[in-house]
């Protein structure tokens, strides 16, 4: 079960940096809300599970709002991305998997997924939409990465987490000054 | 409410400043409050470099710079003071990357010249590295995943900072709350030293890679930042590699991992706020008149920049020198030698000053004479963070 809901979270992660439409966005986003929520309800932390959850489904909502009104998913030009999303998948197994040691492989697999393909869309990205829901992708999974804390991480890190995520797809398109 | 009375808003302002301010400065550092249901915590360094960052907004909001607005920067600077607050009494780096999360949100949110997408993107790579090195040195496993961890939070933190390898993208029109010379110079040292302090008992294995990794990075910073402060074309970009320059001694500070050491850092980023921030908002104006003076006050508007004696950053590199010495003579003869790039960096940099007048002159001079004060006697700055 946590394995499907691991490459969940990458598939997710995947379609962030391959869509740049709205509705390509939100479901990677959701995707990667849902999955992250599961694997911090799989690992005892219940209510950080469900802020995480709110928060992936209210920010993936949110994100259908605004940006570019279709799905964008692998437009000409995505080869690129696509080779990223595979090798990132890869390299986050081979650390989660053969170098790191001990229980909770598949959120390890999924936050550092997450993380990686989450930063290289914010690099990536030329539209706020975009780049908005990489750093919701991000602190979904900073929230789940609260898990790794040797004791009980409490409920903060995941409301915050949870809190910036649904902000990042509220926030209006900023106004432009100048050139 | 309070947009058509700006003077109503910055007395407000300014009294939930000093209110927090008060809290700061009366709080005990290394005392764990629950008050909240949250375990806080406030470090004697990063409490140190608060009460700094806040005596730097209050000289650049009472002496405002040119065509500034004193409510919008105070409103700014009190809303960076508030996450830089957060920062430093979070109770765990995750929340601590969290709240730096926001605050690029939220920056990100004002309205600026450059897209959204180019803004954003230098700082929220920033966390995605700082988060990648966190989760890393968190897993269990072979000593080699703490130093990829010790790497990414390195590279995170410099990124953050923006200084080299990641320099922000800058664009010389843009309002300075836009632009990235809050995170090298306002938030940078908050954030700087509540990630050195947590990072070091993460790993404990992997410390000496971290130091060296700073080091090396502050050398790059050293060298590369005043050689392009130097001999960049435009006087602005000049402005912006030397904030790189004394990231580069405080990243050198932090890596020495010597009391003294760490006491140069902290003496380092209080001369970033004390001096070199207000300067540079001070000369943006003449900077777009393209006015260049070479007046007494812009000699020593050089002298505090080059971190000549007796002023703060005099200080700070004696100390710096001292602890490296101590540690490997070769690395403080590298820095003595770089130290020297500063002159003709700072000389450049005081004369793009122009003719101040008025309350940026007074400004000017408040900075020189607490930079004097501060230099000859550095006692309560050494003092603060428990050095």
């Amino acid at each position: 079960m946590t394995e499907a809901l691991a490459f969940a979270a990458w598939l997710g992660a995947a379609l962030v940096v391959l869509s740049d439409g709205r509705r390509g966005l939100a479901l990677g986003l959701g995707l990667v809300g849902a999955a992250l929520a599961g694997l911090a309800l799989a690992t005892s932390h219940q209510l950080g599970g469900i802020a995480l959850l709110a928060g992936g489904l209210v920010a993936a909502g949110l994100r259908l709002r605004g940006g570019p009104e279709s799905w964008g998913l692998m437009e000409p030009g995505s080869t690129p991305r696509i080779i990223l999303t595979v090798v990132t998948g890869l390299f986050s197994l081979w650390i989660a998997v053969t170098v790191a040691t001990g229980d909770q492989a598949s959120l390890r697999f999924a936050v550092l997924a997450v993380l990686g393909l989450g930063g290289a869309r914010v690099l990536q990205a030329r539209e706020q939409a975009a780049s908005m829901t990489a750093i919701s992708s991000l602190a979904l999974a900073l929230g789940a990465a609260a898990a790794f804390t040797g004791g009980d991480p409490g409920l903060t890190p995941y409301v915050i987490a949870a809190a910036i995520a649904a902000a990042g797809s509220a926030l209006s398109p900023a106004q432009r000054i100048g050139t | 409410m309070l947009r058509p009375r700006p003077n109503l808003a910055v007395i407000i302002g300014a009294l939930l400043g000093l209110g927090g301010l008060a809290a700061i400065v009366l709080s005990t550092p290394g005392l764990v409050s629950d008050a909240l249901g949250v375990s806080l915590s406030l470090s004697a360094p990063a409490r140190a470099m608060l009460i700094v960052a806040a005596a730097s907004l209050a000289v650049v909001v009472v002496f405002a710079p040119e065509r500034a607005e004193r409510s919008r920067l105070l409103g700014f600077g009190l809303a960076g003071l508030a996450g830089m607050t957060a920062i430093a009494v979070a109770p765990t780096l995750d929340v601590v990357i969290l709240i730096l999360l926001a605050l690029v949100v939220l920056q990100a949110a004002a309205p600026a010249a450059r897209p959204f997408s180019r803004r954003v993107r230098a700082p929220a790579f920033a966390v995605a590295m700082l988060a990648a090195g966190l989760v890393l040195t968190r897993l269990a496993g072979p000593s080699l995943l703490e130093r990829f961890g010790a790497v990414g939070l390195v590279a995170g933190l410099v990124a953050a900072v923006g200084a080299l390898p990641y320099m922000h993208e800058f664009d010389a029109e843009e309002s300075t709350a836009a632009s990235p010379i809050p995170w090298a110079a306002f938030i940078g040292p908050v954030l700087a030293v509540t990630i050195v302090m947590r990072a070091r008992e993460l790993f404990p294995s992997a410390a000496g890679a971290f130091g060296a990794m700073l080091i090396g990075l502050g050398l790059l910073n050293m060298i590369w930042g005043c050689l392009a402060a130097w001999r960049t074309e435009a006087d602005v970009s000049a402005w912006r590699y030397s904030f790189s320059g004394d990231w580069g001694l405080a990243l050198c500070g932090f890596g020495l991992a010597l009391p003294e050491a760490q006491g140069a850092a902290v003496l380092i980023l209080s001369s970033v706020l004390l001096a070199r921030l207000p300067l540079y908002l001070w000369s943006r104006q003449a900077l777009r008149d393209k006015v260049q003076t070479d007046r007494p006050l812009n000699l020593l508007v050089a002298a505090v920049l080059a971190g000549s004696a007796p002023f703060l950053g005099f200080g700070a590199r004696i100390l710096l020198l001292h602890s490296a010495t101590a540690l490997y003579w070769p690395l403080a003869l590298v820095i003595a030698t770089s130290l020297l790039l500063w002159v003709p960096s700072s000389l450049r940099l005081g004369r793009s000053l122009g003719r101040p007048k008025g309350p940026q002159l007074v400004g000017i001079v408040l900075v020189l004479a607490v930079n004097v004060a501060l230099g000859i006697f550095p006692q309560p700055l050494l003092l603060l963070p428990g050095q």
